[in-house]
């Protein structure tokens, strides 16, 4: 991203004087749910209750009424036969920064990073751009939620939980303010041209940076204190925003990778009785078993990963979900990023190709994630009294050869499938031929 | 050995200057007296090793004015001479460092301009580019200095061949005698071998920012200077031909040689080719790496120079330690002391040199080390005599101790190969003093009469000088020991002696094995005391064992999962598959393929194979075409960009293949088999382009598919126009997409005048040819005219319409067909026109948004392209994309319901089409080479899995075997660091910075000058940057 820093060519700049237009989709986000709608004999992979064939869904008012084989068909409602056709809960894309950046080389169109090494007071949904071209591309793929966090290189922000089709952010927020997200210091030594430390130098340095962060805990600690002990303090906007780390309404994300920052990360949370989500977890293979134990809600990261180490299986990164699973885990997949947070289903695939039951991979993006985001009890399955989002499909959601989506849901209202880039395939399909 | 050699050094520090100079100069007044002190000196009783492989013990040496007289065997000294006896020692040659920086500057520091230079300062009839400094003769700047003499001949050395190691071409070396005298006297050869490297060192010069680009620049230079040789004082097309010192300097390179720098054994390849195709002889200044390509390295064919900077090893001792350490780093902390040896054994010359050593003194520990893993005492004396005087061309002065040779010998107490201590060094016939001659040895037991009582004194050298006396049952320790070379002094409190108290004594040898004891009584009685001396037992490890017990593999490339060999071509039947044959004959069920002779031999039904090597149940599995991606930058070392200059047609991809990227296997793993390997984008006309197939372990060459014809990157838009490069990067043109257009006529415009001057040129009569020049032969142009000649073909960066058909017009007005437009994310807006043309189109499956010339890009653009008739293929530009290129062909079906055949075409016969390789692969055909991958599912589908992936009927990728290869690894892995645990504090001593640097994920667009070290494009995110 360094690079980015600098300042844009005027060509650039002047283009986006007029940004406005071109930075809003054209997609209108749906109507409430009017009347109740019954989809008929699907396959509704419902992720609570298995995989159920030829199975009616019915939703009302944004929320599932009834599940069942030919269930009656409440009045007034829209009847679509999707025989055939697959029905999963909405995908939940986590640690997205969708909705901040636009157009990444672009310095004008990203909001995604604050300046400072600890800003626990900035929250993603604050700048989430709901018209945002990149999002009906994402919904495409039967995402429907995304958690949007902000980036940084130590305490980063909060992330908030938005569902995908919306008129502004005030619309689009489902859950502000989730939690904490740490990015924890590096904890390992390279040896590489870039780097021209010493390794004991390096080592020093990942200790003093531990050392920051511990502090930032210290002190936003005694903040908290202060203010269960009334004191009359004034306000500081970062502790303010930590506080509910300490009285348990809020989680601490802490982006990890390596098997040192994973271990310190739990050791952390362990001492301050923080609700820990571990993001990323690339090493995560390598403590399967601690993890398990602690149930630990991780969010593995790297599905389409290379390998951390030159040593590593050429597989390391494909078949870690499989592991984790294996050794008990807690876990969900995220596939980082922004625009290319659609491809999450495909790399849920790609974890079953190396071992990783389907149900578990449809689980992963689905329930897990709903859970670790604190809204399991309305998202994440297809159960009744939930809420009516999910995508239909004429094939596997997993799979790029299948994926084939007739319908999406969220809410219960009906989300456009069109994107810029669908507009742009029509147009020039129509284009005459020379 | 450590503390004796701490002892050489603190001699050294009071040994006085020498005596009056023996050879006086010749060309100086002199001021006061003249110095006529003889010169005649005789060394008797030593043993004198002549040359490798030859003594003569018992011998006398003579020497004269600073030269040999004589080496015979008991013979008299001549009358007069001063005679030195030298019983007990060893005289060698003096050893010599043919690769030095002694007593010539070195290059300034200078600090990083902001701004980009693109031409350097001309001065002097100078090359053109910063990094040539070939019209150098080093020895015009040469001074004695006797402080950095120091440090050699603490080491044995009395000679060196010298400059200044900075740059490409660094100019003509000098070899001089470390004698401290003036320069006059110690230069035996003031013009000597070329130095070079690879690395433009403190040029601030753009040109050459890559690897790729400093192996062009020596091209182009060693060609620029046969030019110039012929064309000296003709006339060229713009007037004279202009006066170049460092082309005048390089036109009897073919006689005098260079010495190389390389940095690693893939460089000295690569160094090799290069200077071999100007038949310039070489010398290669090693890495330490030159075992891990043994049988490559010894038929280069030439002489090398080694660094001993054996590596300390990686710290492992942490719990998590292990992590950050790479297997490829353990094997070499085992491994490299064994290189010397290796290539020793291979019949390779070569010498050993003080550079690179961070500490002098660990020269000759690293020496015996060399041994204890299998050098003879005799290659390593060659190494450091005979081998170094021939590459510093005075062999017939010194590396030898015979009559007419230079009086530089070292006089060492045993064998310098093992336990041996340097004693003194002679330069041109003086003497430097490092240790006393007859220094005492103090250790041991004596047995003391004192007045009729038995006393015993233990006397301990190590680690500091001490002892005790044991009277009757008493044990007192001695105080204030210090020693002299003859004498040695002690406190000690004696309650039994009488009288009793504080005693002081002396220790001086009185005869053989006897020494005097003066005791100083506490009331001031002095006695002399008779002590007999028996010597301590040594504890001195042997160094003669020379077994190493290795945990380590050696593989190829040798670092984890690689191999021990190529993998065996193999006749094979595989029954009763799918075939996805990528032909017109589509996907067939329950087929067969037979592969002999790594060719397809038959796909059909029930095939009658006859004898095979193997018949594989291919049940349930899926037989592809191998992958072909059209645009890779695995196995690129060191720069993927020349983008320094706007056109750099001249630098070549194929000179940096980088074989031993695990990239390689990984994408192998992924059902890959060829890929072209692109320059980057950073520049409208980048460098030569190099397809290889994925054959692991083997060299870079053999990697390289030479059937495919020559290729070339092109780009267009924001990268070339640097857009995103920052404030400093904006002086260069282009700077628009105009501007790209302007550049890239003017380029080709220069070829065909290029072309049209040599025309002209060979047109001439003999008689006007003596008068005009040649065109200069310009590797860049000719490069332009292959493209206009449709020899060589373009792969061009693209992403928006305007440009497209911008480069397509370009390409119409000059006559020749664009053929491969390569990202082209909006190809869909402009496929019609890119059809018309007969341009392909290579493309990403789904990526968008990270740039702004990117954000009318759409998934369905393969489709479109494909509707409209263009050639379309889905490449990777991207080290984990290439492992997996089988789902991002599959993105065509789930957008815009692409035909799942036609979709795996376009990672297999489509882009074999587009590298123009289809005759040789891309389908599933008789008579194609067998490169393909069984899989264990339907190969677009996300749940797919690659077997096994074949090459030329070779086995390279099979998973049962890579789930082995990783415990193996792993075992490998914690069998070395428990050596390295085991081993202690000796495995951290050597050197820390001498590993190989982990290549960094080449994009398109990082501009990394590899020489200053310094990126122009940032670090990777996720899924940017093309």
């Amino acid at each position: 991203m360094k690079y980015l820093t600098h300042t844009l060519a005027a060509a650039v700049l002047s283009t986006l004087v007029a940004a406005p237009t071109a930075l809003a989709n054209d997609q209108v986000p749906g109507e409430k749910q009017q009347q109740p709608i019954v989809l008929q004999g699907g396959t509704l992979h419902t992720v609570a209750n298995g995989t159920l064939t030829d199975t009616d869904l019915v939703f009302s008012d944004g929320k599932i009424t009834a599940i069942g084989k030919d269930v009656d068909v409440p009045a007034q409602a829209q009847v679509v036969d999707i025989s055939g056709q697959h029905v999963y809960p909405g995908v939940i894309a986590m640690d997205t920064t969708l909705g901040l950046n636009e157009i990444e080389a672009v310095r004008a169109t990203r909001d995604a990073r604050e300046v400072g090494e600890v800003t626990p007071e900035v929250a993603g949904h604050i700048a989430y751009n709901a018209d945002s071209e990149i999002i009906p591309t994402v919904r495409y793929h039967g995402i429907t939620h995304a958690q949007v966090v902000p980036e940084g290189s130590l305490v980063t922000g909060q992330s908030s939980l938005m569902q995908l089709d919306a008129w502004n952010w005030e619309d689009g927020l489902v859950s502000a303010e989730l939690g904490v997200h740490v990015s924890w210091p590096r904890t390992y030594i390279v040896d590489t041209w870039w780097e021209r430390r010493s390794p004991k130098e390096q080592r020093e340095a990942n200790a003093k940076a531990l050392k920051h962060l511990k502090q930032v805990f210290i002190d936003a600690k005694a903040y908290y204190d202060a203010k269960q002990a009334d004191l009359n303090i004034e306000q500081d906007q970062r502790w303010e925003a930590m506080l509910g780390l300490f009285d348990g309404s809020k989680k601490l994300f802490v982006q990890a990778e390596d098997k040192r920052q994973l271990e310190q990360a739990l050791d952390l949370a362990q001492e301050y009785g923080f609700k820990l989500v571990l993001m990323g977890a690339r090493d995560s293979w390598r403590i399967a078993e601690r993890l398990a134990e602690t149930q630990t809600p991780v969010v593995f990261g790297s599905p389409y990963g290379l390998p951390a180490r030159d040593d590593e299986g050429y597989d390391q990164a494909f078949s870690t979900p499989a592991k984790l699973a294996e050794a008990g885990v807690n876990f969900a997949i995220a596939y980082p990023g922004y625009w290319d947070v659609r491809n999450l289903p495909f790399a849920a695939g790609q974890s079953v190709a190396f071992g990783l039951g389907v149900d578990e991979a449809i689980k992963a993006i689905t329930l897990k994630p709903a859970e670790f985001l604190g809204v399991a009890d309305r998202l994440g399955s297809i159960e009744v009294g939930k809420s009516a989002s999910f995508s239909v499909s004429k094939g596997d959601l997993l799979d790029p050869i299948s994926q084939d989506l007739t319908h999406l849901f969220i809410d219960g209202r009906k989300v456009e499938l069109e994107s810029r880039h669908t507009e742009l395939y029509e147009k020039y399909q129509q284009k005459p031929a020379k | 050995m450590k503390t004796k050699h701490q002892l050489s050094a603190l001699a050294l520090a009071f040994t006085t200057a020498f005596s009056a100079s023996a050879v006086a100069d010749q060309t100086s007044r002199t001021n006061g007296m003249r110095d006529n002190t003889p010169s005649l000196i005789a060394v008797q009783n030593a043993t004198v090793v002549t040359e490798p492989g030859k003594q003569v013990s018992n011998a006398t040496l003579v020497i004269r004015d600073g030269k040999v007289v004589s080496v015979q065997q008991n013979n008299r000294a001549p009358e007069g001479a001063r005679i030195i006896d030298a019983t007990g020692y060893t005289l060698y040659p003096g050893f010599i460092d043919a690769y030095a920086n002694y007593g010539v500057p070195q290059a300034e520091k200078t600090s990083r301009p902001d701004a980009p230079i693109y031409n350097n300062e001309r001065e002097g009839g100078n090359a053109a580019n910063d990094a040539i400094h070939a019209e150098q003769n080093w020895y015009s700047q040469f001074k004695t200095d006797s402080e950095a003499a120091r440090s050699y001949i603490d080491a044995g050395f009395t000679s060196v061949q010298s400059a200044r190691l900075d740059g490409i071409f660094q100019g003509r070396a000098l070899t001089v005698s470390l004698a401290d005298k003036i320069p006059n006297d110690v230069i035996y050869q003031s013009k000597s071998r070329h130095f070079g490297s690879f690395d433009k060192g403190e040029s601030q010069q753009q040109y050459p920012s890559s690897l790729m680009g400093s192996i062009a620049l020596v091209r182009q230079t060693l060609s620029d200077a046969n030019w110039y040789q012929q064309a000296q004082g003709k006339q060229a097309q713009n007037g004279p031909v202009e006066f170049n010192a460092a082309l005048e300097s390089l036109t009897d390179i073919e006689q005098t040689g260079i010495v190389f720098k390389v940095q690693d054994e893939k460089s000295l390849l690569r160094a090799d080719s290069v200077f071999d195709q100007f038949e310039v002889p070489t010398v290669y200044v090693g890495s330490g790496y030159e075992y891990a390509r043994l049988n490559d390295v010894k038929n280069a064919g030439s002489r090398l120079i080694l660094p001993l900077n054996f590596p300390a090893a990686p710290d492992v001792s942490g719990v998590d330690a292990h992590l950050d350490v790479d297997l490829a780093k353990l094997r070499h902390w085992e491994r490299a002391p064994a290189n010397p040896a290796m290539l020793a054994q291979a019949g390779v010359d070569f010498a050993l040199t003080m550079h690179g050593l961070d500490k002098a003194d660990s020269f000759w520990p690293n020496v015996k080390k060399a041994i204890r893993h299998g050098l003879t005492k005799e290659q390593a004396l060659a190494a450091l005599t005979t081998i170094p005087a021939t590459i510093a061309g005075v062999e017939e002065k010194v590396g030898k101790l015979s009559s007419g040779y230079m009086a530089d010998f070292v006089m060492v107490k045993g064998d310098v190969f093992e336990d041996g201590v340097i004693q003194s060094v002679w330069t041109q016939g003086q003497e430097q003093e490092l240790l006393p001659r007859h220094e005492v040895n103090f250790a041991g037991d004596y047995q003391i009469d004192w007045q009729g009582t038995a006393v015993a004194l233990n006397i301990t050298a190590e680690p500091t000088a001490g002892g005790e006396f044991t009277w009757g049952e008493e044990n007192i320790k001695l105080r204030h020991v210090a020693s002299e070379h003859d004498e040695m002094q002690f406190v000690a409190d004696l309650p039994q002696a009488e009288p009793a108290g504080t005693w002081r004594f002396k220790l001086a040898p009185s005869a053989q094995q006897q020494f005097t004891l003066t005791a100083k009584a506490p009331n001031g009685q002095e006695q002399q005391l008779t002590a007999e001396y028996s010597a301590a037992e040594s504890n001195d490890q042997k160094l003669t064992e020379t077994e190493v017990d290795y945990v380590g593999d050696l593989t190829f490339p040798n670092v984890a999962y690689g191999v021990n060999g190529l993998p065996e071509r193999q006749d094979v039947l595989i029954r009763n598959t799918t075939v996805w044959t990528a032909t017109s004959d589509g996907i067939l069920e329950g087929a067969d393929v037979l592969i002999r002779n790594g060719e397809f031999a038959e796909v059909g039904k029930n095939i009658n194979a006859g004898n095979v090597d193997l018949i594989i149940d291919g049940s349930g599995m899926h037989l592809t075409p191998g992958i072909i991606d059209e645009h890779s930058h695995i196995a690129i070392d060191r720069g993927v960009n020349e983008g320094s200059e706007a056109i750099t047609s001249e630098v070549r991809i194929g000179d940096v293949v980088n074989s031993d990227d695990i990239h390689i296997y990984r994408s192998l793993a992924g059902g890959a088999t060829m890929a072209q390997l692109l320059h980057g984008s950073a520049n409208p006309i980048g460098g030569q382009a190099q397809v290889i197939k994925l054959r692991w372990g083997a060299n870079a060459d053999l990697m390289k598919f030479d059937a495919a014809p020559e290729s070339i990157k092109f780009a267009l838009g924001e990268n070339v126009k640097q857009s995103n490069w920052g404030d400093d990067m904006t002086i260069r043109y282009p700077q628009t997409r105009m501007g790209v257009e302007t550049i890239m006529r003017d380029g080709f415009q220069a070829a065909l005048e290029y072309q049209q001057q040599q025309r002209a040129y060979e047109r001439l009569s003999r008689s006007e040819k003596s008068k005009q020049a040649a065109p200069r032969p310009d590797k860049r142009l000719d490069a332009l005219i292959e493209i206009l000649n449709s020899d060589r073909f373009v792969h061009a960066h693209s992403y928006v319409a305007s440009e497209i058909l911008m480069l397509m017009e370009v390409a119409e007005d000059f006559g020749f067909t664009l053929d491969t437009f390569t990202h082209i994310l909006e190809g869909y807006k402009v496929a019609d026109e890119m059809a018309a043309h007969g341009a392909s189109g290579s493309t990403f499956a789904d990526w968008w948004a990270y740039k702004f010339e990117v954000y009318d890009a759409i998934p369905h653009n393969a489709c479109l392209m494909n509707e409209r008739g263009v050639l379309t293929s889905i490449n990777s530009d991207s080290n984990d994309l290439q492992r997996r290129l089988n789902t991002e062909a599959a993105k065509s079906v789930r957008y815009c319901g692409m035909d799942p055949h036609e979709a795996l075409k376009m990672v297999t016969i489509n882009p074999a089409k587009q590298l123009k390789v289809e005759q040789y692969v891309g389908s599933i055909e008789e008579g194609k080479h067998a490169d393909f991958v069984l899989w264990n599912n339907y190969p677009l589908s996300a749940y797919a899995r690659a077997q096994q992936t074949w090459i030329n009927g070779r086995k390279y990728f099979d998973r049962q075997l890579d789930e082995q290869l990783q415990q193996q690894v792993q075992a490998e892995k914690n069998a070395l660091i428990q050596k390295v645990l085991a081993a202690g504090d000796k495995a951290m001593i050597g050197a820390d910075d001498v590993y190989k640097e982990d290549q960094p994920t080449w994009h398109c667009n990082t501009d990394h000058d590899v020489w200053l070290d310094h990126f122009a494009a940032g670090a990777h995110s996720h899924g940017g940057k093309h």
